[in-house]
C-alpha cells in the first residue's frame, strides 16, 4: 500500500502506549491467572489430519445409516449416476470439513463456513437436474416428508457427534462452527438418502434431499444464535 | 531476545519463564487495542484478563510455524465482540432514568478525541481493519488471518476506509 497522508493523522492520533503502571497491573494480573495453571499441552494436529477426522466421521456415519436402512437407491443408479453424485459429495463434503477445521483454529484462514453451505444448496440441484428427470408432482409432499424426516434423524446425532471433534480445538466463532457442522452433518443425511431412497424423479430429489442440508445447517446455525 | 514463536512454543510447554516474558511483551499490545475502541475503553484490563484466559485456553491451537499475532488478535477480536454483544444485551434490558446522572471526568476522554469521531464514521468492519492495520501495526495478511478474511478483502476495506477518512480530514482543515 502507497504511504498515504492519512498515516500521519493516525500515528498521531491513535492511542499512545498505555502507560506503564496500568501495563504492570495488567500483566501481573495475567500472569497470576495464568501461571497458576501452567501445564505443558500438546499442539493440535496438522489441519488435514482435523478434516480427514471430519470427512472420515461424515463418510462412516453416511454409509452405516444407508446399509442400515437398504442400499436400495444405490442399486437403482446407474454407473455414471453413482460417480457422479458421491464425487460430488465428496468434493462437499471435503469443503465442510475444512470449514468445520477452520472454525476450530483461531486465525486460520478465511471462514468457509457459508461457501460450504451454498456449494451444496446450488450445486447438488443443478447436478441432480442434469442428471435426473421427472418433474411431476403427484404425491410430492407425501413421499417427500419421510425423506426428509430420515435424513433429519441422521444428520441431527451426526451433528452432535461431530461435536466433539470441534471442541478438540478452540471456536472463537460458534455460529460460523455451527453453521459448517450442520452443513457437514446435512451432508451425510443425504449421502445417506443417495444410499437408500429409490425415488429418482429430479423433482422429489431436488427439493426433499437437499433440504436435509439446508434444514440441518439452518437448525445448527439458529441454536448457536439463541444458545449465544 | 526470543522471538514471539519460540516464548509461544515455551508456553505450550509450560515454561514459566517464557510464558512470563510473552504476557510481558504481548499485553501492551493488547491493551492499546482495546483501548484505542471507545466502546471498550472502559472495559480495558477486564478485557485484557478475559483474554489471556482465552489465550490460555486456546494454546494448543497454535502450531508452529504460523504467525503469533494474528492468532492472538483474533482471539483478543472475539473477546471484544463478545463482550460487546453482552453489554448490548445488558442496555436492552436496563430501565431508563428520566434524569441522566452526570459524567464522570474519567469516562470521557481527553485523548485524541478527532479520531474517535473520525473512526466514528466508519463501518465496524472498516474501522477494525485501520485498527489493526495502524494501531497493532499488523501486515495485511496478518489482518486477514485475524479477521478470517482474505487480504483481498482487508486491502478493499482499507483502501474504502482510507478514501473515507482522507476526505473527512480534508473537510476538517478546511474548517480550521
Amino acid at each position: 500500500m502507497k504511504p498515504d497522508p492519512i498515516d500521519d493523522f493516525l500515528a498521531k492520533a491513535a492511542a499512545p502506549p498505555p502507560d506503564a503502571a496500568t501495563v504492570r497491573a495488567g500483566v501481573e494480573r495475567a500472569q497470576s491467572a495464568v501461571l497458576g495453571d501452567l501445564r505443558p499441552v500438546r499442539p493440535l494436529g496438522s489441519p488435514v489430519r482435523s478434516a480427514l477426522l471430519f470427512l472420515a466421521a461424515f463418510a462412516a456415519i453416511a454409509v452405516l445409516a444407508g446399509l442400515i436402512l437398504g442400499p436400495h437407491g444405490f442399486h437403482v443408479l446407474s454407473a455414471l449416476q453413482r460417480v457422479l453424485i458421491f464425487s460430488a459429495l465428496c468434493v462437499a463434503a471435503a469443503v465442510a470439513a475444512l470449514a468445520c477445521t477452520r472454525a476450530m483454529r483461531p486465525a486460520s484462514g478465511a471462514s468457509l463456513s457459508f461457501p460450504s453451505l451454498l456449494l451444496a444448496a446450488v450445486g447438488f440441484p443443478v447436478l441432480f437436474a442434469f442428471l435426473f428427470a421427472g418433474y411431476n408432482t403427484l404425491h410430492f409432499v407425501h413421499e417427500g416428508i419421510p425423506c426428509l424426516v430420515a435424513g433429519l434423524c441422521v444428520s441431527i446425532p451426526t451433528c452432535l457427534l461431530l461435536l466433539p471433534l470441534l471442541r478438540r480445538g478452540f471456536v472463537l466463532d460458534r455460529r460460523q462452527a455451527a453453521l459448517a457442522c450442520g452443513t457437514l452433518a446435512g451432508l451425510a443425511g443425504l449421502a445417506m438418502l443417495e444410499i437408500h431412497c429409490p425415488n429418482l424423479r429430479a423433482i422429489h430429489v431436488m427439493v426433499w434431499h437437499v433440504a436435509v442440508v439446508l434444514v440441518s445447517a439452518v437448525l445448527a446455525w439458529a441454536i448457536a444464535r439463541l444458545a449465544w | 531476545m526470543p522471538d514471539l514463536e519460540s516464548l509461544m512454543c515455551g508456553y505450550q510447554q509450560a515454561d514459566e519463564a517464557a510464558a512470563r516474558l510473552f504476557i510481558e511483551r504481548v499485553s501492551p499490545l493488547l491493551l492499546r487495542y482495546f483501548l484505542v475502541q471507545p466502546n471498550n475503553r472502559r472495559f480495558a484490563d477486564d478485557l485484557l484478563q478475559d483474554t489471556w484466559m482465552r489465550i490460555h485456553k486456546a494454546r494448543h491451537t497454535w502450531r508452529r510455524g504460523e504467525p503469533v499475532l494474528p492468532w492472538i488478535f483474533a482471539i483478543a477480536r472475539y473477546t471484544s465482540l463478545d463482550s460487546w454483544r453482552k453489554s448490548r444485551r445488558l442496555e436492552s434490558r436496563e430501565i431508563q432514568v428520566e434524569e441522566l446522572p452526570e459524567r464522570s471526568a474519567s469516562t470521557s476522554s481527553s485523548r485524541a478525541p478527532d479520531l474517535d469521531a473520525m473512526l466514528a464514521v466508519l463501518p465496524a468492519s472498516q474501522r477494525e481493519v485501520i485498527l489493526l492495520l495502524k494501531v497493532s501495526g499488523l501486515s495485511i495478511e496478518e489482518v486477514a488471518r485475524a479477521t478470517a478474511s482474505t487480504a483481498g478483502s482487508v486491502r478493499q476495506k482499507a483502501h474504502r476506509a482510507y478514501r473515507t477518512l482522507r476526505a473527512l480530514l480534508r473537510g476538517k482543515n478546511v474548517e480550521a
